[in-house]
């Protein structure tokens, strides 16, 4: 309150008669942060961490960095890369699986499309789906599936099923409506209406987003191997269990490097596939991909 | 998309301008594409009939899932793990927040001028953001020893990944005359970053923590599996003994709270922006 006052008082003073306007959302913002300190304070109070080994910490991770890079052997080298390779293979498999099922489901969770009882309920499946880690998908999967990169697919096609299917319908719901008016004027039957009155509008869009749900899927893909369900996970957490930490380091520095690489092709692809057209959401912006969308609308 | 723009009714009038074809560049991804899919399925083992085969197969795990057993959700031990979850998502937002918000200032061009300072910063975070939270747990929990500071350390790291690259895409677009405004007024570099450049993206930040600490409240419910503190070490338990229908109740009620809390932090999110 001693801030707004004075503010108030640095500005000229406004002429008889003339109230400033009030800053607005004070009484919000006041009770939010006063919630979100107390929060934090009953987190911090309460965790029982050994907080003593906070302090060794850094010396900690800077032991287990020096013996990573002292014991590196080369000869891993081929073994982890193709680990890796199996991670962006389950990333993109399951990528692809999850947009064969957003697709479709998002037609039906866009209310410019169907009535909106429909809509709603297309909706929460999505939020269901959204709300679950791909590794607890995969703990799910590993039994009916084996220890096999399979499990893996899966529980990454299904996991990205929600987010997809949400920045899909919201994408949907942003189209111009002149080209569906004049395919429905043409006479086109409801399928014919997707086909050429939505699905040209939101290809390249559509497009982005799955190229960049593969990026975030590989990062999940590389953890998938912790719980058995293959690729380079597995080989990381078996190298940190049985203390071979230069393995682990060689590991960590291929995840790191592969996943940087992927995120710089996939990147380049997806600012081709927007350039020159004016579109909905900056794909280059990660900002407008989570937030934004996931703001708006529902 | 090679479907995209065959099969038309063929041209008759000669006044109609001719169709264009499809760009280089689309049939090249749509190749590509297609390639990548054939050639990571041969490498995964892909295959339909075994999904619908193991589907089918009666088995423990989809019958857990069926009849969850509800009872853990009162006992002792989960719900501590469940609040030391809730616990560790909070701390590691509200820390690793705190530091992205510097980081992010200081990798833009006008909140430090010096390149190569700069350039360091952006890559460090790059690498950063290229590690799964799950691996930071790992790492930390061989490092700094099982328990939920390794926990935290996690999410820490993972939200100052998230955070700043967030904000700093948002720093990217922000208008620049208050911080002409700033300068000119003789305002050092601290100052005009706290009188030109935060309050203008203070409301998308916050929105960006909220966010943050729903991605931190799912990724806590897994740390455990690592032994990283939280209801992970529960769900890891049960999976160990088999345990399916407990599991299963477990994890609903968890995802429940999790939707729950998701909610709270749209509807406030959106009143932020």
């Amino acid at each position: 309150m001693t801030d707004s006052k004075l503010r108030i008082n640095l500005m000229p003073t406004p002429p008889d008669g003339v109230e400033l306007p009030k800053k607005p959302l004070a009484k919000f913002r006041w009770i939010s942060t006063a919630l979100a300190v107390a929060l934090v304070s009953w987190s911090a109070i309460g965790l029982d961490a050994k907080w003593s080994r906070l302090l060794e910490a850094p010396a900690d991770m800077w032991t287990l960095g020096r013996v990573m890079f002292d014991s590196m052997e080369a000869g891993k080298i081929p073994v982890l890369l193709s680990a890796m390779w199996e991670s962006i293979a389950i990333a993109w498999l399951g990528t692809i699986i999850a947009a064969i099922f957003a697709v479709p489901l998002s037609f039906l969770a866009a209310e410019n499309l169907v009535g909106k009882p429909v809509a709603w309920m297309t909706r929460q499946v999505f939020n269901l789906l959204r709300a679950i880690p791909e590794i607890i998908l995969a703990i799910a999967f590993i039994p009916i599936f084996g220890l096999h990169p399979m499990a893996g697919v899966l529980a990454i096609g299904v996991g990205s099923i929600g987010t997809l299917g949400k920045l899909f319908y919201e994408i949907i719901e942003g189209i111009n409506k002149g080209p569906v008016e004049a395919v429905d004027a043409a006479g086109a039957t409801r399928l014919q209406r997707l086909r050429w009155g939505v699905l040209p509008q939101v290809t390249p869009e559509i497009t982005s987003f799955l190229l960049y749900r593969f990026e975030v899927n590989i990062r999940a893909s590389a953890v998938l191997g912790l719980v058995g369900a293959g690729g380079i996970g597995s080989d990381l957490a078996e190298a940190l269990k049985f203390k071979d930490f230069g393995t682990a380091g060689l590991g960590l520095i291929i995840v790191v490097l592969g996943t940087i690489c992927v995120d710089t092709i996939s990147g380049a692809v997806r600012r081709r596939i927007v350039s020159g057209k004016k579109s909905m959401l900056d794909v280059d912006h990660e900002a407008s991909l989570h937030v934004d969308s996931m703001s708006m609308g529902n | 998309m090679t479907t995209l723009h065959d099969g038309v009714a063929s041209a008759t009038a000669p006044t109609l301008p001719a169709k264009p074809g499809m760009s280089m560049f689309a049939i090249g991804t749509a190749i590509g594409a297609i390639v990548l899919t054939i050639i990571t399925a041969i490498s995964v083992g892909f295959s339909l009939s075994e999904i619908i085969s193991n589907f089918g197969r009666k088995n423990s795990v989809v019958e857990g899932l069926l009849n969850p057993d509800w009872s853990q959700i009162w006992s002792r031990r989960s719900r501590s793990a469940f609040i030391e979850t809730l616990q560790l998502a909070v701390l590691g937002t509200a820390t690793g927040a705190t530091v992205a918000l510097p980081l992010a200032l200081w990798s833009t061009t006008f909140g430090n001028p010096n390149r190569a300072l700069r350039t360091l910063l952006r890559s460090f975070n790059n690498v950063i953001r290229s590690i799964p939270d799950l691996l930071w747990a790992m790492l930390f929990v061989t490092a700094v020893g099982i328990g939920a500071l390794s926990g935290l350390l996690a999410l820490f790291f993972f939200s100052i990944a998230v955070t700043t690259k967030l904000t700093s895409d948002t720093l990217d677009g922000i208008d620049m005359g208050p911080i002409e405004a700033a300068n000119a007024s003789g305002a050092g570099l601290t100052q005009m970053l706290r009188t030109a450049v935060v309050p203008q993206i203070l409301p998308s930040y916050t929105s960006f923590v909220l966010y943050n600490f729903e991605l931190n409240l799912r990724a806590s419910a897994v740390l455990g599996l690592v032994g990283a503190g939280g209801i992970g070490a529960r769900i890891e338990f049960f999976r160990g003994r088999g345990d399916w229908e407990k599991l299963w109740g477990l994890v609903v009620m968890f995802f429940l709270v999790v939707f729950i809390v998701e909610r709270i932090s749209v509807t406030l999110r959106r009143r932020l922006v």
